[in-house]
């Protein structure tokens, strides 16, 4: 393993007792370093899992996983000790204040004295929480709580953040503080994973994604790359009345076409001969009175690739 | 290893915070056992105890209808202790309850002693008395001691039976003692009419005269228990005291299933640190609120509970004996609270099967009803109840003045219980880790 890579797998395959499937198939990953990387998914697609076996949580059934340059397998500890996860729930004591859970997890990690008092005084600054650090946590609003929960990870200034889902729920200042609080760590040196169901969040926060699906990789690399990779032969029609069911048959029908998501008031069209296939679609429109609000061809963003990639149909 | 220690100091100090800050935890813990301890053992301690000022109810079934009934019915009618009833033939009752029937009558409450005289027994002692003195008829068969029985309530205790015992001795000795007079008297009075020589006496009789068969406690009170029985806060005290302790199963479930759901469990488990400790960590304290609990009660049952008029609790001479029921009833605590908190999808699941199985075993096992009266196949049955053992190991230092030889069988069945609990809770929790 390069020490330049902070993650690399190789083949690594997770299948449950009892489970047909594997939950994570043969996955072969490499996550350099200092990279802000999003791990994206539809549920049930194995991003927990693979998750839980990056962080020494699940014993990785079959393959390769180094992390921070160690093998997983053997060196779970040490691991541990320089990965920080920043689960999706609130994971940390309400009754406790914000500045008795620091503590807490700090000296958990293995943190004493002044060091550890040093480092709960920059997190409680981190997370914007100094005044009211001596609060108890059940008193928070969502987006404190949420503040807390990162920089509990950040306690042990670890080497790899893992975060899964931070931004759950909560207001859009809150969303903003933490991103930048990630950019800012990212700046300064350290690796983040960072999932997410909010396809406008990764788009903006990470440099570089992987989607996953059914326990694979589907598509990986810098956002920019997968945006161009899929942007050929786009369509985004946006129409004024509401399309009956009849008329979106007709445009799923449509040769050359692939329908990748379509609505009352939307078409998203991936075609092979896009001019054709954009001509056609302003007939029927025309034919069946609907106006149009907008129209763009080779223009698409990262929740267009991930429904091409992973399909609509709804996942448990 | 000094590193570890540390991080278990950490853990134990912030599960005794989170505790300490959880009022509805420290009311189940603390509050519940004491008020319960002070009430039950207040509200039974008559039933318990028959202190001054309670009188017991005393049946006399008078087949005799002679002396002997007269006498007893006049030295126990007169006892402010006693509330006499004398069942006689002559005064109309249909029929005399056999044996059975009084103890039946005992063993429901209506009566805490009977006496039985039987039919004939003042003659029986006259003619007793006249062989021993040599008046009695040549050729008559030998007359044999009088037998009055005595039973007990089974829950009275043994030094009541004992008082009892020694009253009704001293009864018969009295009769006794008045017949010996009259019957000399009566010697002297006819030789003297005869012109007899005065002094002349009868026959020296037996050293020891043996009128009526000895009352003792093991013979005549067939009925009663064989063994001491606790007063009330001997009783109630470690009782309410173990159902505390198991009840730490509802905060114990809850706190492990919520950090398993907030996700907290999954954050600690991706730090460095051995699952053992974070295991220690959570469970330390509630063994160490456990001696706590167990020290709070013993004192309230020594030193309170005689201020608002109860009986002081008297803890016997093995307070090493104490502290290893302690620990293994707390053992024991932990490893079902661990289990139920597996098993147990929700802390709602867990409060509600928690709070349940632990009352059914605290019922069954003496806690809200003293094994010693129910019905012999349930006290078989309670003897499968964790709380029966915590039990009956106090009460075997308490009232039966046991040490640790004493309670080591049920120390051994509690720590066995802790161990399968445990091993279980750790083979699950282990699995449901693997398979999140």
């Amino acid at each position: 393993m390069s020490d330049a890579n902070i993650v690399e797998v190789t083949g690594l395959t997770k299948t449950y007792p009892g489970m047909a499937r594997p939950a994570v198939d043969g996955i072969d990953l490499i996550i350099p370093q200092g990279r802000l990387f999003g791990l994206l998914g539809p549920n049930g697609a194995g991003k927990t899992t693979f998750l839980s076996m990056l962080c020494g949580l699940l014993a990785p059934g079959a393959g390769t996983l180094r992390v921070l340059g160690r093998d997983i397998r053997q060196h779970t500890q040490a691991v541990k000790r320089d990965l920080g996860l920043v689960p999706q729930d609130l994971a940390l004591y309400p009754s406790l204040s914000a500045r008795e859970n620091l503590i807490f997890f700090g000296r958990i990690q293995g943190l004493r004295g002044a060091t550890l008092r040093a480092r709960v005084a920059e997190c409680l600054a981190i997370a914007g929480l100094a005044d009211v650090g001596e609060r108890r946590a059940d008193t928070f609003s969502g987006g404190l709580k949420r503040r807390l929960n990162l920089v509990i990870g950040l306690i042990h200034e670890p080497r790899l953040l893992v975060l899964d889902e931070p931004t759950v729920g909560i207001d859009p200042q809150s969303r903003h503080f933490i991103h930048e609080t990630l950019r800012r760590l990212n700046r300064e040196g350290m690796s983040i994973i960072y999932t997410t169901h909010y396809m406008e969040e990764a788009e903006s926060l990470c440099d570089e994604l992987a989607i996953i699906d059914h326990g694979k990789i589907i598509a990986q690399g810098s956002v920019d790359s997968l945006l161009q990779q899929h942007q050929d032969g786009a369509i985004e029609i946006r129409t004024q009345q509401a399309m009956p069911a009849a008329l979106q048959e007709q445009v799923r029908t449509l040769p050359h076409t692939r329908a990748v998501a379509i609505d009352d008031h939307s078409l998203f069209l991936k075609s092979q001969q896009p001019e054709s296939t954009l001509r056609a679609t302003l007939t029927l429109l025309q034919q069946q009175h609907i106006g149009i609000a907008s129209v763009s061809m080779g223009a698409i963003h990262l929740e267009e690739v991930f429904l091409a990639l992973t399909g609509t149909r709804l996942r448990d | 290893m000094h590193a570890t220690l540390h991080k278990l100091i950490a853990a134990v100090a912030k599960e005794m915070r989170v505790i300490l800050r959880d009022r509805e935890a420290l009311l189940i813990l603390f509050v519940m056992p004491v008020t319960f301890v002070l009430i039950m053992s207040l509200a039974l301690q008559d039933a318990f105890s028959e202190r001054a000022g309670i009188r017991f109810p005393l049946l006399i079934v008078d087949h005799d209808q002679g002396v002997i009934g007269e006498r007893l019915m006049q030295h126990f009618g007169s006892d402010r202790a006693f509330n006499v009833t004398r069942l006689r033939a002559d005064k109309g009752e249909a029929a005399l309850p056999d044996t059975a029937q009084v103890q039946e009558d005992l063993r429901a409450g209506r009566y805490k002693f009977a006496f039985i005289v039987p039919a004939g027994a003042s003659r029986a002692a006259a003619r007793r008395m006249d062989q021993q003195l040599g008046l009695a008829p040549a050729g008559k068969p030998p007359a044999t001691e009088v037998d009055i029985r005595l039973l007990a309530d089974p829950t009275v205790r043994r030094d009541h039976r004992g008082l009892v015992i020694s009253g009704l001795n001293r009864v018969l000795q009295g009769i006794e003692s008045g017949m010996l007079l009259a019957r000399y008297t009566q010697v002297t009075d006819r030789v003297r009419a005869l012109g007899g020589p005065a002094g002349t006496a009868p026959r020296k009789p037996a050293k020891t005269l043996a009128t009526f068969a000895d009352i003792t406690d093991a013979a005549d009170s067939a009925a009663a228990t064989s063994t001491p029985v606790p007063t009330s806060v001997q009783q109630n005290a470690p009782a309410w005291t173990l159902l505390a302790m198991f009840f730490l199963v509802i905060p114990l479930s809850v706190t492990l299933i919520k950090e398993r759901q907030q996700g907290s469990l999954m954050r600690l488990q991706s730090m460095a640190v051995p699952p053992w400790v974070l295991l220690a960590g959570k469970t330390l304290p509630y063994f160490i609120i456990n001696q706590i609990q167990v020290l709070l009660i013993l004192l309230v049952g020594m030193y309170l509970l005689p201020r608002l008029g109860g009986d002081a609790l008297h803890i016997g001479d093995a307070p090493g004996a104490i502290a290893l029921l302690s620990m293994a009833a707390s053992l024991a605590a932990i490893g079902y609270g661990l289990l139920v908190a597996t098993f147990a999808r929700t802390p709602e699941q867990a409060t509600t099967f928690g709070a349940t199985s632990v009352l059914i075993f605290a019922a069954l096992g003496g806690v809200m009803v003293p094994k010693l009266v129910m019905p012999l196949a349930l006290q078989q049955i309670a003897n499968v109840s964790p709380l029966s053992w915590g039990l009956e190991g106090f009460l075997d230092i308490f009232v039966r003045a046991g040490g640790v030889r004493e309670v080591l069988p049920e120390f051994l069945q509690l720590l066995a219980f802790a161990a399968a609990c445990m091993t279980i809770a750790v083979l699950r929790f282990g699995h449901g880790l693997r398979h999140n």
